[in-house]
């Protein structure tokens, strides 16, 4: 029965109009590694500029910078990064650092600062420019990406909003 | 708002047509159900108002002038789609009894993260400008529910596990 059956899977083929290759087609050991989806790319970046954001808060509440509940906003950015971070499921192989944004390229990082460096003194004016340079870069981000994501980004952005309003201004 | 729109002779006003008929019709829920969530906060407020004074009571007059805005906003925007926008109810049960200033911040607080919740439901529309519009849209809500509360959250919007 199998035998007949694999004999006739040419003349099956050719009368579907499909090629062996169609119907086996998967992934290419020799091709290397399979590109990241769009989502995913965005993803690591998103997670990296929240990583940024949790470094410079940890530094304001490190350097006693007078503010009402920093360390509650402190938290507020890890709960975001820990559902973020749910969110990115890689492959085997890959790195889960974001390869185009390494951590502290964030957008609101300073041009002057080199990456991963926290400013020795951390001001509220300059928590509120982070808070709000990634708010309109989640917003930026989410019309790219996959519904569920974009309610995320978008959610974590109206939560940054809240963040300046309490930093005050 | 949906990209390519026509204008129908018979209404005069811009409908839309093809591919972007299809994304207004899935647009056009989302929109009815944020606008639904607008007029119940214009209600709301007018409840909360009586029990506030001093500048909770014009914080809370600010606000019912932004959800009036807001509900002409959506009002325009869902006719432009060639729908008929849903009309306000005449009366709105509270989901709690509000009898002072406290129950009055809390009711402000929960009709701001309802119109919240509203807004980020346009964000998982097709449409991109209507998706970004509605991102924008959910921060104003999302600031005042933080201002009633008294606490900011992580998730506005959003219904997060604990």
């Amino acid at each position: 029965m199998l035998a007949a059956s694999a004999a006739a899977l040419p003349a099956l083929l050719a009368t579907t109009g499909c090629r062996s290759s169609d119907l086996f087609a998967g992934p290419d050991p020799l091709a290397g590694r399979p590109a990241l989806s769009h989502d995913v790319i965005t993803l690591q970046a998103v997670i990296a500029a929240e990583q940024a954001m949790i470094k410079l808060y940890q530094a304001a509440v490190d350097g006693r910078l007078g503010v009402d509940d920093l360390a509650g906003l402190l938290a507020e950015h890890r709960q975001h990064l820990g559902r973020l971070q749910a969110r990115l499921v890689l492959p085997p192989g890959f790195s889960a650092a974001s390869p185009s944004a390494p951590p502290f390229a964030s957008p609101f990082a300073s041009p002057s600062a080199s990456p991963g460096a926290v400013p020795a003194r951390v001001t509220i004016a300059r928590l509120r420019a982070a808070e709000q340079a990634s708010a309109a870069d989640l917003l930026r981000r989410l019309v790219t990406v996959q519904p569920a994501l974009a309610q995320l980004f978008a959610s974590i952005a109206a939560s940054d909003a809240t963040h300046l309003a309490a930093l005050g201004g | 708002m949906t990209g390519v729109m026509a204008t129908s002779a018979a209404a005069g006003r811009a409908v839309p047509t093809g591919r972007a008929a299809l994304a207004a019709v899935r647009a056009v829920p989302a929109l009815q159900a944020a606008l639904a969530a607008e007029d119940a906060a214009i209600f709301g407020y007018g409840v909360a108002g009586a029990h506030l004074s001093g500048s909770r009571m014009s914080a809370a007059e600010q606000d019912w002038t932004v959800h009036n805005e807001a509900r002409d906003t959506l009002t325009a925007m869902i006719s432009a789609l060639g729908a008929t926008p849903v009309a306000a109810q005449a009366f709105y049960r509270l989901p709690f009894e509000v009898t002072d200033a406290a129950s009055a911040a809390k009711l402000a607080a929960y009709l701001e993260e309802g119109v919240t919740r509203a807004y980020l439901g346009l964000v998982a529309v097709s449409d991109r400008r209507l998706r970004a519009f509605g991102a924008l849209a959910m921060q104003g809500p999302a600031e005042r529910a933080a201002f009633w509360r008294g606490t900011t959250e992580a998730f506005p919007g959003l219904d997060v596990p604990g």
